[in-house]
């Protein structure tokens, strides 16, 4: 891992096109600087300058906007230009967004936001500072499942705020605290984040707009690094971070079943530090909630949250991924923690392939982790090999041995949920009845 | 007459126009312009002196689509994008489309000549056309033979400042001039080229916008490509850098490349340069040891670039600061002037090697490298494969190298001898135009 990174740490900084371009200071200590570029709301993209520690002049970041970001914004320039008529077409039907979108959704809809925490207090205290903010005609709910409640850390934080509700989930296991999140909320929509995480006050709206057409049932958002400080967190962003870029995109029914040999890749939708779930379908017998099994906190590691988008796409509703509902999250600092994220990735990888195979039948599973697999990880080592990729060949290897144990993983992680039981919905119409208010 | 080849300016934001009339020329090779930013270069054939619009239009929408596009959405980009949909509400600040700096920086432009009166004219006769007001023109006479440059000035130039420097040595009239200059920003030129007119604002642009900035360099295309030498010379590299803005910064704590700003050739060249006066203060003026006039007969340029990035100064490559260099007529000039480079080079390792030695070891490796990459390894190239440059070229530039390795300190013990000979700063200056010159403080 002593990879030489000359741009760690990276500052992260947004400008926006739509007010005059500002030279960009006080980057002093850092030898790089990423630009989030925003146009309103609208986040177009990014741009990464090597500033060697000196401020940006509003003419560097033009050019680097022009240079990385040209085709985008050509786009938007040439939209209703008169002598390009075929341009203009390509835009309407293929560029273009539509913004009279965000107010179609009636304000009647309600949103609960079902937040997940362990013990990280200070970080909960800002996230929910955030969530208070929000600017929304309906009615949100903000639910707090706290997933250790034996250290007491977390009441004193959700008590500062009030009318947020407190829920404790003793069960260790994300999949469990989310689960107790749905099953406690009582909005039409439920929105899962994590303690991690700050938004911007619009970032409801657009993750709950989508839900005007009655065939979506998920909707995921862009995750932004909060901050770039230490080169465990910049190789985290490398291996792909949470974000699934700026492009927005839906998938349905179809493309779950698109092939026959390949697995689709429900792990390139997004992640639940960032999606909203119409409540209905957790209801629905053939989708109900997280599988325990998989998931933080449980051995086999992640998988919990592509188990259930897998799911309900497979009931049949579709999933639309909407990059300007964006949260920026503080990825972990240090080195143990980036290689247990992504041993647990690797592990969570292969224990939601066997899910799909055990549950559903999913036979491409096998073909994904017997030929997919091991071929990505061939070529990944002879792209590192040959100075293409910055990415360590020993996290290579750490993914592999995350691979290897995921069966195992997966085979404990059943035998514990056996033992503490499976989350369910309570007997009692009335959700609210065991909430610890 | 085989193979010339006419020398072009092909402005965008102007309809595009065939050629005509160019009996005797094979070909053009047109600079692109967008609004006065280069964007490269097209090469157009002509049949009978003769080549049409849309054979332009072609070639040019096949080679730079995506950077007149670029170069589009980058001046979109200084207003803001109210409402991105509409065009109109983008403004563009003149019919240039570059913003005019506002005059209220004086810039000096100095020109060093050597009894080469009738370019010189060509050269000042462009500086009368810049389109930015507030410069002073100041020509450093070097160490005359005639008083052909002086009758010159006074004769058909009296509004530009005219001073002797008697110490013979480019680096020796390139300080001449840092003492004299009255300007903020002191921008050097040499006697063998033609101005663009955008010139100095392009550069007083740069400067303004970054007050981190210290150095500009910019594009230097062929003023004109009628020999054979003057093709090969552009073959070579030539001098130009590119078509990009790039900026340049050694950031002496990260791990980044250590020999980033040792080829100092990269950067740009003496003959289209420009500083903040303030800064030779502070690093030092040009190495009188070290350019033409003297032994090393080049490197003064270089060795300032490296200085100015080395002392943790920001260097910009400005493309849109254009000048035309007219390149040597004849092969034997050409042979001259490139094994003049290999000397000047090594002269400037060998001068920083001796300046910097915490640097000694990064210059050495890099200078091996060089030599080995550049030198040798082409030279053994051109026995297996058809060279692209004749093989003496690369045989004079390898003797200039081996010859720079050593000159330097003679030119050195030289420099100290005129120093001597002349006291520290020449006080027999002639300084005519402006009476009254003011001392920099």
């Amino acid at each position: 891992m002593n990879t030489p990174l000359n741009n760690v740490p990276m500052a992260i900084r947004s400008v926006d096109l739509s007010s005059t371009l500002h030279a960009i200071d006080d980057l002093s200590k850092y030898p790089a600087c990423r630009v989030y570029v925003f146009l309103g709301t609208r986040l177009l993209g990014m741009v990464d300058i090597e500033n060697a520690r000196q401020s940006i002049s509003p003419a560097r970041l033009r050019d680097a906007i022009a240079d990385q970001l040209g085709w985008k914004l050509s786009s938007l320039l040439m939209g209703d230009h008169p002598y390009q008529p075929e341009l203009s077409l390509i835009e309407k039907n293929v560029l273009a967004r539509d913004t009279a979108e965000l107010s179609r959704l009636p304000a009647s809809v309600s949103v609960s936001i079902a937040l997940a925490t362990f013990d990280r207090p200070e970080q909960l205290r800002e996230c929910l500072a955030a969530l208070c903010k929000q600017e929304s005609p309906r009615r949100i709910e903000i639910v707090v499942i706290d997933n250790h409640p034996s250290s007491g850390l977390t009441p004193p934080v959700v008590a500062d705020f009030p009318g947020v509700v407190l829920v404790s989930e003793a069960r260790q296991g994300l999949a469990y605290a989310r689960n107790a999140g749905f099953v406690h909320s009582s909005g039409d929509i439920v929105i899962a984040t994590d303690d991690d995480v700050i938004m911007p006050p619009d970032w409801v709206e657009q993750l709950v707009a989508p839900f005007e057409r009655s065939d979506v049932g998920i909707v995921t958002g862009n995750v932004l690094p909060r901050e770039l400080e230490t080169e465990f967190q910049y190789l985290f962003e490398a291996y792909g971070g949470l974000g699934r870029g700026f492009e927005e995109f839906e998938v349905g029914p179809p493309w779950l079943r698109a092939s026959r040999r390949r697995a689709a890749p429900t792990w390139k939708l997004g992640a639940t530090a960032n999606a909203a779930f119409r409540a209905s379908v957790f209801r629905d017998p053939k989708i109900g909630l997280m599988d325990e099994a998989l998931g933080p906190g449980m051995p086999s590691g992640v998988g919990e949250d592509t188990y259930l988008f897998y799911k309900i796409i497979k009931a049949g509703y579709s999933l639309v991924y909407k990059p300007d509902a964006y949260v920026w999250h503080t990825h972990r600092r240090d080195r143990k923690a980036l290689r247990s994220q992504i041993y647990n990735y690797s592990k969570g990888h292969v224990a939601y392939h066997l899910t799909t195979l055990l549950r559903n039948g999913d036979k491409r599973a096998v073909f994904r982790l017997l030929v997919e697999l091991p071929r990505t990880y061939v070529k990944r080592i002879i792209q590192r090999l040959r100075g293409h990729s910055v990415y360590p060949v020993s996290l290579i290897l750490l993914e592999i041995r995350g691979n290897l144990a995921g069966p195992f993983t997966l085979w404990r992680s059943r035998r514990r949920v056996r033992r503490e039981g499976r989350s369910e919905f309570p007997l009692a119409t009335d959700a609210r009845a065991s909430r610890v208010e | 007459m085989v193979d010339r080849v006419k020398v072009l300016e092909i402005e965008v934001s102007q309809p595009l126009t065939g050629f005509s009339g160019l009996e005797g020329y094979n070909s053009i090779h047109g600079l692109v312009r967008s609004n006065g930013d280069p964007v490269g270069y097209i090469d157009v054939p002509l049949c009978n002196g003769y080549c049409s619009a849309s054979a332009v239009r072609a070639v040019l929408l096949k080679t730079y689509s995506d950077k007149l596009l670029q170069l589009m959405l980058r001046r979109n980009l200084e207003a803001p994008f109210a409402d991105p949909r509409n065009l109109e509400n983008i403004k563009v600040a003149d019919d240039t489309g570059n913003p005019v700096p506002a005059d209220n920086i004086l810039v000096t432009v100095a020109v060093c000549t050597r009894d080469r009166a009738e370019q010189l004219r060509d050269c000042l006769t462009s500086l009368t056309r810049l389109t930015y007001g507030n410069v002073e023109i100041l020509i450093v006479d070097n160490a005359p033979g005639t008083d052909e440059t002086r009758k010159l000035v006074l004769s058909e130039f009296p509004d530009f400042r005219y001073v002797v420097e008697p110490r013979p040595g480019l680096d020796w009239a390139r300080n001449r001039a840092i003492d004299e200059a009255r300007g903020e920003i002191l921008a050097y030129t040499d006697d063998d080229v033609l101005v663009d007119p955008l010139w100095v604002g392009a550069m007083v642009r740069v400067f303004q916008d970054d007050p981190a900035v210290m150095a500009v360099t910019g594009l230097v295309a062929p003023a004109e490509m009628e020999t054979g030498a003057q093709r090969l010379f552009e073959r070579y590299g030539g001098f130009g850098r590119g078509f990009r803005r790039i900026w340049y910064h050694v950031d002496a704590a990260s791990r980044a490349d250590p020999f980033m700003h040792i080829g100092a050739g990269k950067f740009g060249t003496g003959a289209n340069m420009a500083y903040r006066r303030s800064v030779f203060g502070k690093i030092g003026s040009f190495d009188p040891a070290l350019d033409v006039g003297t032994v090393t007969n080049g490197g003064g340029d270089l060795e300032m670039f490296f200085r100015v990035l080395e002392e943790g100064y920001t260097l910009v490559y400005e493309p849109t600061a254009l000048v035309w260099h007219r390149h040597r007529k004849t092969f034997r000039e050409l042979h001259v002037q490139l094994t003049n480079h290999g000397v000047g080079l090594y002269s400037y390792f060998m001068r920083s090697a001796r300046n910097y030695p915490r640097r000694r070891r990064d210059i050495i490796r890099f200078g091996l490298w060089w030599f080995w990459y550049w030198n040798i390894r082409r030279l053994l190239k051109s026995y297996i494969t058809t060279p692209r440059v004749p093989r003496d070229l690369i045989v004079a530039e390898l003797r200039g190298a081996l010859t720079g390795m050593t000159r330097y300190p003679k030119a050195r013990r030289r420099a100290e001898q005129i120093r001597a000979e002349y006291g520290a700063e020449s006080t027999d200056s002639t300084t005519v135009g402006i009476p009254e010159p003011v001392r920099p403080e």
